[in-house]
């Protein structure tokens, strides 16, 4: 699941929407399964999953009418190392735990993230959907992804069981 | 190295697309020289797909079956009554036509509210709510009204706009007798689908953003997200309009009527004033010697003792692709005045494919306007034009332009447009 979760991350840095990010991790999920053998080692694996799913972002944002501005391709490649860097055994523990902060949320934050990432409305939609200013909507997510980073950070470090 | 909360906020802002050039390449230094902001970067994308899933499971998530073990309380009894007293209760209610409401959630300029039962006020606030029967209007080129449906549905009317509640079974229905509205029709629990009566077409929509610009003889309809299903009413003919396609309702039946898609925007435009179907509001003038096409403005009473003299210029109705607004676009307007005094250019913005964003205004002085009764000629830069509300950003780049209007305050002055142009940013700008 973790996995999973950061290659559509990847893809989603790319299209800045969570259902075509979905998607292109269904295709990536699709093409390493016929590539099969063809990779190494895990690592070699998750290389070839960001950047395929990069790629399927490029082309999908193409394929788009004012898509977003995309991240420079060398700051795309800087972000995926990262991701793939991280010790494989963390990253399912670290998919659990955002999954139980989320869990924690108040309803309100909850509905806030629901409107900007799942209905993918713009953040000036949002802003206009609860009477709020666009600043007080930036000022609340960006508390709210930051005390997200930190619930999960604080859930790992507690030992298990 | 962490981050401050003012870098965090422009990390999101860069994911909404909403920087300009130089802050877009300060999110690219960051992002190259600052491991802190590509954790949290990542944090945030990983944070984005997973609140996706978690709501896609969640919506998917069958509900738990109870199981209640039948133990006889006498207080059920009671219960039992009380419950049958509102069953009682919601049959009687939902027996009754359902009336849905409108708040007003913002307002800028001149606006009139007019009751069911016919009284008219004159100064609307926010917080006044519309009910069935209701109309609001607003009554001049840079007026706007912001209405809250509940459960997170939006509309916006603005310039020259009038909008009814209407009882339409099983609907939200509303009439727009003229102008202009942006809907966002958002899905919520019990929410009835929006309907909206023009003089030429009904719309309906569950779940969709849309907007619509209606005038007696043709409705636009222009979908951005969902579906909206309209009917032109001269022929009961129906089509679904699907995102990013549009739909020109004429009353005629011998106009083409189907759902095609929205053109690609483009950075200019050259109001088709000859063809004359540009021109929203204003009386056309004959030809004199020196022009062949002469618009002009139309008295329009903006309050009590208040009148401003108007020529309304539309992107949609000259069969104009979107036109984009850029940093350096600049509004050129040919008219003349017989008097000397200021004139007032202003734009409508929208965001493209999406809602209404906010207008803007120009002054022009007199100065810049030569002798009077000669014609003029005057450009006006994107810089130059002012927001019309304090929450708006101070330049309207990146948006959509979707009309433009020319006022003069005084009635002597005779304004009248001879050419209006939306042109792009100069070459070597």
């Amino acid at each position: 699941m973790g996995q999973r979760d950061r290659v559509s991350a990847a893809a989603w840095l790319v299209v800045r929407d969570a259902h075509a990010a979905e998607d292109i991790f269904q295709n990536v999920a699709l093409k390493a399964m016929t590539k099969g053998a063809q990779f190494e080692s895990d690592g070699a694996l998750m290389s070839w999953a960001f950047i395929t799913a990069r790629r399927e972002g490029i082309d999908w944002l193409r394929r788009q009418k004012n898509a977003p501005v995309c991240l420079d391709e060398t700051i795309l490649e800087l972000l995926e190392k990262e991701w793939a860097d991280e010790a494989l055994g963390q990253v399912g523990g670290r998919s659990q735990a955002l999954r139980d902060c989320l869990e924690d949320l108040p309803a309100k934050s909850r509905d806030l993230l629901k409107r900007r990432y799942f209905d993918g409305h713009a953040c000036e939609a949002v802003a206009e959907q609860l009477g709020a200013r666009l600043d007080a909507i930036y000022k609340r997510l960006s508390r709210l992804h930051q005390a997200l980073k930190k619930c999960i950070e604080t859930k790992l470090e507690q030992p298990a069981g | 190295m962490t981050l401050s909360e003012e870098q965090n906020e422009l990390f999101l802002r860069h994911l909404n697309g909403q920087l300009g050039p130089d802050e877009e390449a300060k999110v690219a230094d960051l992002l190259r020289g600052n491991a802190g902001a590509r954790a949290f970067l990542r944090a945030v994308a990983e944070q984005a797909v997973v609140v996706a899933d978690v709501e896609r499971l969640d919506q998917h998530k069958p509900q738990p079956a109870k199981v209640v073990t039948a133990v006889f309380r006498p207080w059920k009894w009671a219960v039992a009554a009380a419950a049958a007293f509102v069953l009682l209760a919601a049959f009687v209610i939902a027996t009754t036509p359902p009336r849905h409401a409108a708040k007003v959630s913002d307002i800028l300029g001149p606006c009139q509210y007019i009751a069911a039962d016919g009284k008219v006020r004159d100064e609307v606030k926010v917080g006044t709510v519309l009910r069935v029967g209701d109309t609001i209007r607003t009554r001049s080129s840079s007026a706007w009204v912001k209405l809250d449906l509940n459960g997170g549905s939006l509309m916006t009317i603005a310039g020259r706009s009038r909008l009814r509640l209407l009882n339409v079974d099983g609907r939200r229905g509303f009439q727009l007798a003229y102008g202009n509205l942006w809907a966002t029709v958002a899905q919520s629990a019990g929410a009835k689908p929006v309907s909206i009566q023009t003089p030429t077409a009904t719309v309906e929509a569950k779940v969709a953003q849309f907007d619509v610009e209606t005038h007696s003889m043709t409705s636009i309809v222009r979908v951005n997200s969902g579906t909206a299903n309209v009917v032109r009413l001269a022929d009961g003919q129906a089509v679904d309009i699907v995102a990013d396609h549009q739909a020109i309702v004429s009353a005629r039946r011998s106009r083409p009527f189907a759902s095609a898609r929205q053109p690609e925007p483009v950075n200019e435009w050259s109001c088709r004033l000859i063809a004359g179907s540009g021109a929203v509001f204003g009386k056309w003038l004959p030809p004199d010697k020196k022009n062949s096409v002469r618009l002009g403005a139309n008295p329009l009473l903006i309050g009590k003792k208040t009148t401003i003299f108007v020529a309304n210029l539309s992107v949609q109705c000259s069969s104009s692709p979107p036109v984009l607004i850029e940093s350096g676009s600049r509004v050129r307007i040919r008219g003349t005045t017989r008097t000397e005094g200021p004139v007032y250019f202003g734009i409508t913005t929208q965001r493209i494919k999406g809602v209404f964003f906010g207008k803007y205004t120009a002054k022009v002085e007199a100065g810049a306007l030569g002798q009077a009764g000669e014609p003029w000629q005057v450009e006006v830069p994107l810089s130059q034009f002012k927001p019309k509300a304090k929450h708006l950003p101070g330049s309207p780049v990146g948006m959509e332009l979707a009309d433009i209007w020319i006022v003069s305050p005084k009635e002597n002055a005779e304004l009248e447009i001879h050419s209006v142009k939306f042109l792009p940013r100069e070459v070597g700008q």
